[in-house]
């Protein structure tokens, strides 16, 4: 474990020092996210002229959720797609024999080795969002509501790394998942909004297929006092199971692989 | 088909390659459509909630109307997808473009022609799925033959603006590859000017000024109106009046940046 | 008669911008940029008559794709003159443009999902080419090129070779008057590349187009035009005949013979190979007369041949002496 932790952070270093290259791309980045941080308060706004509450969320708990999906929505551009994405690529092209002979986990090896910095300009942005939001609350924030916060999100960015990766995954069965991709990035749009506003079947979907609500709503959830025991637990026992079946399709779809280039 | 020449001719032979190269790639551009109907879903949605708090209606608007408004949008979205002008760099690189400055033609023909081939076959892959969010939405309509009428010509004049529009912005790249940053400031007016976030009617009042300015609101928000909405017949035909006028607004700035971006091309190769 | 192509003078400078490694530059760099001027044709004339086919020889960056880009429109010219069947190829004029073809080796213009047939019809449309007209060019094409049954299948099916054919097949539909092939027979494998090769040859004697050729392959030169140009570093070093070439540039000369006696070999020239009796020599032109003499008169030499040596060594010649000048 510690292996991995360490292989880790050494690509994401060498992946940070080469995009640093690229200073002019931070200034741009940084423009690119405010205007789209812009244009979402503009939409706020818009709702929040017609109605007080939506969902049963305020407008300023739903800053906190615009945050949230700013802050994951980068997390997803940094470093989840662009390593999908080379996934993809190296199953058309045949390169990925190549990260299967290196002596460390695969998969491992699969999801770091590239990172796109500037869109980590979303991170940043996104994380102050939550706070100012969180901060201009009504009622104290606890160090356990911020805790909640910080555990929440992290096991919502795994569930959401393993959705895409099962879903990169299919390429080694289906050579046109481009689309694919496309069609989930768009569904991504349906995490600006808490979970609650989606009638019944939506919102089952958005929990259970594409784990938004688990991304941006619940960790949304701990800092507006909406955080319970239950929830939590849930939270964790989701997210194993969709680790543990991330693997399990991982070694399978290795095996598939390694069959059909024979 | 075989006897036509010059540029219907070129009309005709590109807009059959079109259908025929699209419909191999049906199953492809099934998910492009799905993918592009979440965005006017979630709109709905939570225009939808906000009337349900609000009594029913937001700024006159019913949740039925809204689903009426969001799901004619995705048919207009279908028909007002046009080459995109993120595509020119590739174009450019891969040496595609100067294949088309050797020909005696107007490139632009080209991606005119075959977009709209591509329409027959996205319209009719649209269809299925226009039926199931009528079903699942339950949209109100009024609907008068006039209405339809105009809304068959005023699809094209959406069609036909946001092609110049994004044309001028794809010719952006002759002079610069960093276009990413003026493209997010494109597309984030035309999301919130042209009817594409939500009905023109709620936009505050200075906002809506500015969009009847724009040509924006003729590529969405108009043609939507047309069948969704209760536009009056003196109203329907200013539409289509002010889409011409757009139209060749877009025509006229294509040709001039043409000039200008062909000299630079010229100038510093690819 | 006007020739078709005429070129004087003709310059073309590209501003590149400079870029340095190191932190402290690439801030420098946001602020000011520093560039510098890249000569990629530098001051060439020429011209080609109607009918004639012109090769192009250079390695690569010569310069010779620059010249062709600038006699087909793409590229305007720095400075100098080019004129092609009387137009000024940068106004890129609609009479102009349908007089001429320009076919690149490894660039695709046919529809990847479709036959070429499906193509054709497109660039019938857009040449306007009369419908009878089109259909007996388009089926002597396909049948010159033997791609008959490869027209029918989509591109995307095809092999780079076939491919080829069906891209120069579509170049040809409106028969120009001029062509010009930028590495035709790149990435090709020796057969196609032979099959290309006659069907140009056949497709100048019965058409009589004007074609201009590049290529750093010497066989394509070789095979198809009488007259070469030999560009390096923007400018001609050769404007001639093939033949002419070797007899002109040519220092050395090689000597086989069957040479019994061996001794002191290595005085008279460089010994190539040895295969028993058969020895091979490479001798500087002005001796070999003389070098020929002293085998026959002290050798027991029985048979000599002197030969050129092969084109090729000699075009790396002129470059090697092109580079040299200042």
């Amino acid at each position: 474990m510690r292996e991995a932790l360490r292989l880790a952070g050494t690509f994401l270093r060498i992946g940070i020092l080469n995009e640093l290259q690229y200073r002019v791309n931070f200034a741009f980045s940084l423009v690119q996210s405010l205007i789209a941080v812009g244009t979402s308060l503009a939409v706020l706004a818009l709702v929040f002229a017609n109605t007080t509450s939506l969902g049963g969320w305020s407008a300023g708990e739903l800053l906190v959720v615009m945050g949230a999906y700013v802050l994951v929505g980068g997390v997803i551009r940094t470093v989840i797609q662009p390593n999908m994405r080379q996934l993809m690529t190296s199953v058309q092209d045949g390169t990925l024999d190549f990260l299967l002979t290196k002596p460390a986990d695969g998969q491992l090896l699969a999801s770091v080795r590239r990172v796109e910095l500037w869109q980590g300009v979303d991170v940043l942005v996104g994380t102050a969002l939550v706070v100012v939001a969180a901060v201009r609350l009504p009622g104290a924030l606890s160090l356990v509501d911020a805790l909640g916060f910080v555990v929440t999100l992290l096991l919502g960015l795994i569930a959401i790394y393993c959705f895409w990766l099962v879903l990169t995954m299919l390429s080694f069965w289906i050579t046109y998942v481009d689309p694919i991709i496309e069609l989930f990035d768009g569904m991504y749009q349906a995490g600006r909004w808490p979970v609650s506003v989606y009638p019944g079947w939506l919102r089952v979907g958005f929990t259970v297929l594409v784990p938004l609500a688990f991304a941006v709503t619940v960790p949304a959830s701990a800092l507006t006092g909406r955080l319970t025991g239950w929830l939590l637990l849930g939270s964790l026992a989701f997210t194993t199971v969709l680790a543990t079946f991330t693997r399990l399709i991982w070694h399978h779809a290795l095996h598939r692989y390694s069959g059909a280039s024979a | 088909m075989g006897t036509l020449n010059g540029l219907p001719g070129l009309y005709a032979a590109t807009a059959k390659a079109a259908v025929q190269t699209q419909f191999q790639y049906r199953t492809a551009h099934y998910a492009y459509i799905l993918g592009m109907v979440a965005e006017p879903v979630v709109y709905l949605v939570v225009w939808s909630a906000v009337a349900d708090t609000h009594g029913g209606a937001v700024g006159g608007i019913t949740a039925g109307q809204f689903a009426a408004y969001y799901i004619v949008w995705t048919l207009v979205r279908q028909m007002n997808i046009v080459f995109t002008p993120y595509g020119w760099e590739e174009r450019i690189q891969k040496g595609e473009l100067s294949g088309h400055l050797l020909r005696p033609v107007h490139p632009i023909h080209y991606d005119l022609a075959y977009f709209a081939g591509m329409k027959v076959v996205t319209v009719a892959l649209w269809l299925p799925i226009g039926a199931v969010l009528w079903v699942a939405f339950r949209p109100t309509f009024d609907i008068s033959p006039l209405e339809v009428a105009v809304f068959a010509v005023a699809i094209w004049g959406a069609y036909l603006i946001r092609s110049m529009l994004l044309w001028v912005l794809g010719m952006i790249t002759f002079w610069t590859t960093r276009v990413g940053a003026i493209y997010d400031v494109y597309f984030t007016a035309e999301l919130l000017l042209s009817g594409r976030l939500v009905p023109l009617a709620l936009l505050p009042a200075w906002a809506g000024g500015i969009a009847d300015v724009l040509p924006f609101k003729y590529t969405f928000g108009y043609p939507i109106e047309v069948l969704a909405g209760s536009l009056s017949t003196r109203e329907l035909l200013t539409g289509l009046g002010l889409q011409a006028v757009w139209t060749a607004v877009g025509v006229v700035l294509v040709a001039v940046v043409w000039r200008f971006g062909v000299r630079r091309y010229g100038a510093v190769g690819s | 008669m006007e020739p078709d192509i005429r070129v004087e003078e003709l310059e073309k400078t590209f501003r590149v911008p400079e870029r340095e490694a190191g932190l402290r530059a690439s801030v420098r760099s946001l602020v000011r940029r520093t560039t510098r001027d890249v000569v990629a044709v530098g001051g060439i004339s020429f011209a080609v008559d109607p009918g004639e086919m012109v090769g192009f020889l250079g390695p690569n960056g010569a310069g010779k794709t620059t010249t062709l880009k600038m006699l087909s429109g793409l590229l305007f010219p720095s400075a100098g003159t080019v004129r092609v069947l009387g137009h000024v190829p940068s106004k890129r004029e609609k009479d102009f443009l349908r007089r001429i073809t320009l076919v690149m080796g490894n660039r695709n213009q046919l529809q990847w999902d479709l036959p070429a047939l499906d193509t054709y019809a497109m660039n019938r449309a857009i040449y306007r080419i009369p419908e009878p007209d089109f259909r007996r060019t388009r089926d002597e094409l396909i049948e010159l090129l033997e791609i008959g049954d490869q027209v029918r299948k989509p591109v995307r099916q095809l092999s780079l070779g076939e491919r080829m054919k069906a891209e120069v097949c579509g170049a040809l539909l409106h028969s120009p008057q001029v062509l010009f092939l930028d590495e035709p027979t790149i990435g090709l494998d020796v057969t196609m590349q032979k099959r290309i090769r006659a069907f140009l040859a056949e497709y100048n004697a019965r058409q009589g187009a004007t074609m201009l050729l590049t290529s750093h392959y010497m066989a394509d030169v070789q095979a198809l035009c009488r007259r070469v140009v030999v560009i390096d570093h923007g400018t001609i070093l050769y404007d001639g005949s093939l033949r002419a070439l070797s007899t002109r540039f040519a220092q050395r000369q090689t000597i086989t013979a069957t040479i019994p006696d061996r001794t002191g070999l290595e005085s008279l020239g460089e010994v190539v190979s040895v295969d028993g009796d058969r020895v091979t020599l490479r001798v500087d032109k002005d001796r070999s007369a003389a070098v020929a003499g002293r085998l026959l008169a002290e050798h027991g030499v029985t048979d000599l041949t002197i030969e050129d040596p092969p084109v090729e060594d000699v075009i790396e010649q002129v470059f090697a002496a092109g580079a040299l000048r200042p």
